[in-house]
């Protein structure tokens, strides 16, 4: 079943949108940092790369096939300023796998949007995206993304050591996954949800 | 690196490459419904068992990465082959190794499996210099996970539902030890034959 949600997304305070070419220099002010890109495959990026960056997401709105990702800005509803991306990557169809991910600028991290953000991606994964188990992965040494998996009630799977050479150092990975049932009990009326 | 030397010797094992004469002591454990069960290939009659030995009969060195070594565990003796093990050399640059084991029912619980493990762990740290072993079950496979732990491995990854494996929800455990956490000094290794003969 394919997946082509209705945009934007969001809460009172954010708007998850597809990317626009307008998104450029906004991706560039937080995806050109040494912070951002520490625990991402890519390096800091230069403006050209976002360009690229930017127009591969405008058409990642969908998931039709495997490995198919939705990549989506992440905007503030009250100055319209565009503060990260988060995604969901199609990892199994028959499995019904969902696997979802996040960059933030660190100007606006401590409020809470990453978490609100992420869980919308959570819904849109086990409601819309009929999905069974949504999964998380990032480097032991990046503990807010992790604190941020553990707020969205993810449990933490992996824990693996010393498994493959990343950025020419050993590395240290955590997996986390929540699975339909559990995401379902946390939106019960009564659960308390962590913000 | 030295030459590659087999088979190996443990105190009560022969550690050799796969024969085509195996196939009747292999059929016997595996077309067993409780190993098919926590198999990747299916191997349901004897036709499908010798396509299973004709692969591991391939699985003779590790020269490039993706190679597997496949041992069959022959108890000294009687010479009756009683289970297998294989190594498989996952990744080059970053020395990733993977075991997997079957041991036949009516031989488990004495300490073949382990013994078989062990030489495999020593050869594969101290020969193939790989870095990293790690190996992966079923979480309902008791035996497996016990013989894991025994053996001084970390729990690594307990994976709940994230495919399917024969048409069922998976449960999959992983573990792994790092070179650095083999316990060779544990281990009485046998001395050289020749230092034996005073």
């Amino acid at each position: 079943m394919a997946l082509y949600p209705t945009y934007p997304l969001g809460t009172d305070r954010l708007s998850l949108r597809p990317f626009t070419r307008g998104d450029v220099d906004a991706v560039y002010g937080y995806r050109r940092l040494e912070a951002v890109a520490r625990y991402l495959f890519d390096v800091p990026l230069s403006r050209e790369e976002c360009a690229v960056a930017v127009q591969q997401r405008i058409s990642q709105t969908g998931l039709t096939e495997v490995n198919d990702k939705i990549i989506l800005a992440v905007e503030l509803n009250q100055t319209g300023t565009l503060i990260g991306e988060v995604s969901l990557i199609w990892r199994s169809i028959e499995a019904r796998q969902g696997e979802v991910g996040w960059i933030f600028d660190p100007l606006y991290q401590g409020h809470g949007y990453a978490t609100e953000a992420a869980n919308i991606m959570l819904d849109l994964a086990f409601g819309p995206g009929d999905m069974h188990r949504v999964s998380a992965r990032c480097a032991v040494r990046n503990e807010p993304s992790w604190r941020l998996m553990e707020r969205l009630g993810m449990r933490r799977e992996a824990h693996f050591r010393e498994h493959a050479i990343f950025k020419g150092a050993w590395d240290e990975e955590f997996i986390y996954a929540i699975l339909w049932q559990e995401w379902h009990k946390s939106r019960q009326p009564g659960q308390t949800t962590s913000k | 690196m030295s030459s590659l030397s087999l088979p190996m010797e443990t105190d009560r094992l022969v550690l050799r490459t796969f024969e085509r004469s195996d196939i009747d002591d292999l059929c016997a454990y595996h077309m067993l419904p409780a190993m098919q069960r926590y198999v990747f290939s299916r191997t349901r009659d004897a036709s499908e068992v010798a396509g299973a030995l004709g692969i591991m009969r391939n699985h003779v060195s590790l020269q490039r990465p993706g190679d597997t070594l496949t041992l069959a565990m022959v108890r000294k003796g009687d010479k009756k082959l009683i289970g297998h093990i294989s190594l498989q050399w996952s990744d080059a640059t970053a020395g990733q190794g993977e075991v997997r084991f079957c041991i036949n029912p009516g031989y488990s619980g004495q300490g073949f499996a382990k013994e078989a493990i062990s030489a495999v762990f020593n050869l594969a740290f101290d020969h193939f210099r790989i870095h990293r072993i790690f190996a992966r079950c079923d979480g309902r496979n008791h035996h497996s996970i016990k013989l894991m732990q025994n053996l001084g491995m970390r729990l690594e990854a307990h994976y709940r539902e994230h495919a399917l494996f024969q048409g069922e929800w998976d449960e999959e455990l992983h573990f792994a030890i790092l070179d650095r956490e083999w316990q060779r000094s544990s281990k009485v290794k046998d001395l050289p034959p020749r230092h034996r003969v005073a």
